[in-house]
């Protein structure tokens, strides 16, 4: 079993490096995750922020953690190309161990724009999913791994979701990240035991976890339910970290514990000192853990050969799905409008499987689509 | 991870003197009254702007 690193989510956002600041004085930091792409229109970096990744980078601590380039969009759009360009040009002068991206299509118009949501698990995203993450890896000249997705309409992508992610990473010996709050939310929103779902996982192929908080919003239709989401605005509840001293020992090849939370959310003096000490919660739990790893890796993670130079993989069909979808989740329709507008598009009888939807989750999905939605 | 005094000097510089945020992709725009404050103050250098939530790192 591999060691384990105590990492930061570390981007350049004042409120997010105020409440990592004591934990680098203190030498807590044993790694930085980094979010290569959340700088775009600024592009330059302060000299104090690239000494702190070049330290990093040089000390082979540096993991890269994508958030823009929308894997499984149907159509190969010029903004993903420039976003590999920025990778290989990041990745030349940052080493990073390893680079992840999300699961999902942005809902965005351009889809850069928006929030990630789910995609229906069929043989069209994943010969997409196989080629984006090829082109990543190409790019990066390191591992590439995937994030579970925190959304799910429905029961059946909560147990598929597992598989699916081990087929999209197989060809590029890739590897999983596992966001225990996301699996936290599907716990609390699908009523699945922790158990069964850890169960539906290849947890050999996790090499990073995520811990972090979120939020409980109200449905309407289901008014007396609450639905978890994934906001990363608040402390890591005691649910997560016990999933986390839970699923540790299942996952042979984790290096990196990583705890994320958004710099809105530390804003305060109290939150920043709860940042903190959920850190140091972290840091003893995998201090524990450590005593009984070894440190051998079974899986370097490696790419198995060099990308082809074949085209792009693309779907017109699932392209304007997407763009029907993000329509209608993105506008001011009620719930019932949504119903009619999704029964009236492509959606409807397709692999998108939309009839078998969780009226809740269609809400929250509308939710999450309107709250990301790029304000003109 | 130990870093040298020199960089967490620098750091804590540079994050005490620099407004600094992640994500500005604008995909969460500004605010109404930020973004008339930036039509007023276009020209000028531009301030600090307030940090706000970024989808796929909190994708709720």
């Amino acid at each position: 079993m591999t060691k384990l690193l105590a990492t930061a989510a570390c981007n350049l956002d004042i409120d997010m490096l105020n409440a990592c600041y004591p934990l680098f004085e203190e030498e807590r930091v044993q790694a930085i995750e980094w979010s290569f792409d959340a700088l775009f229109d600024r592009g330059v970096l302060p000299p104090w922020f690239e000494g702190l990744l070049q330290v990093y980078s040089n000390a082979k601590r540096l993991i890269g953690h994508g958030v823009f380039f929308s894997l499984f969009s149907g159509k190969w759009l010029p903004e993903q190309a420039q976003w590999l360009e920025t990778l290989r040009t990041t990745s030349r002068r940052f080493p990073l161990e390893q680079v992840t991206e999300h699961f999902g299509f942005m809902t965005g118009k351009d889809f850069h724009e928006g929030a990630p949501l789910a995609i229906p698990y069929s043989a069209t995203t994943l010969r997409i999913g196989r080629d984006r993450l090829k082109r990543i890896q190409e790019a990066a000249l390191c591992p590439v791994g995937l994030e579970n997705l925190a959304f799910a309409y429905s029961m059946d992508e909560v147990k598929r979701h597992g598989d699916f992610l081990y087929e999209l990473i197989q060809p590029v010996n890739g590897f999983i990240i596992l966001d225990l709050h996301n699996v936290y939310c599907q716990l609390e929103n699908f009523q699945i035991s922790a158990e069964d779902l850890l169960s539906l996982y290849p947890l050999d192929k996790v090499r990073e976890i995520h811990i972090s908080g979120g939020s409980w919003e109200p449905v309407e239709s289901e008014p007396d339910r609450r639905i978890r989401r994934d906001t990363h605005d608040d402390a890591v509840p005691a649910e997560v970290f016990s999933l986390l001293d839970m699923a540790i020992d299942r996952c042979p090849e984790c290096k990196y514990v990583v705890l994320e939370q958004l710099g809105a959310g530390l804003q305060t003096a109290a939150s920043r000192q709860q940042f903190y000490q959920d850190f140091l919660q972290m840091e003893n739990m995998l201090d524990a853990k450590n005593k009984h790893r070894n440190g051998e890796a079974q899986n370097d993670f490696l790419p198995f050969h060099i990308v082809s130079n074949e085209p792009p993989v693309e779907d017109a069909q699932l392209y304007q799905q997407q763009r029907e979808l993000s329509q209608i989740l993105e506008s001011d329709m009620s719930y019932n409008e949504a119903i009619t507008a999704l029964n009236q598009s492509s959606l409807a009888h397709s692999e998108w499987n939309m009839e078998q939807w969780h009226p809740a989750m269609l809400e929250t999905a509308m939710q999450i689509a309107r709250k990301w939605k790029k304000k003109v | 991870m130990k870093l040298s005094k020199a960089l967490l000097a620098a750091m804590l510089t540079g994050i005490t003197l620099q407004g600094v945020q992640s994500c500005t992709k604008d995909k969460d725009g500004p605010k109404k009254e930020e973004q008339d404050k930036e039509n007023d103050d276009k020209g000028k250098p531009k301030p600090p702007t307030v940090p706000y939530n970024c989808p796929a790192c909190g994708m709720g």
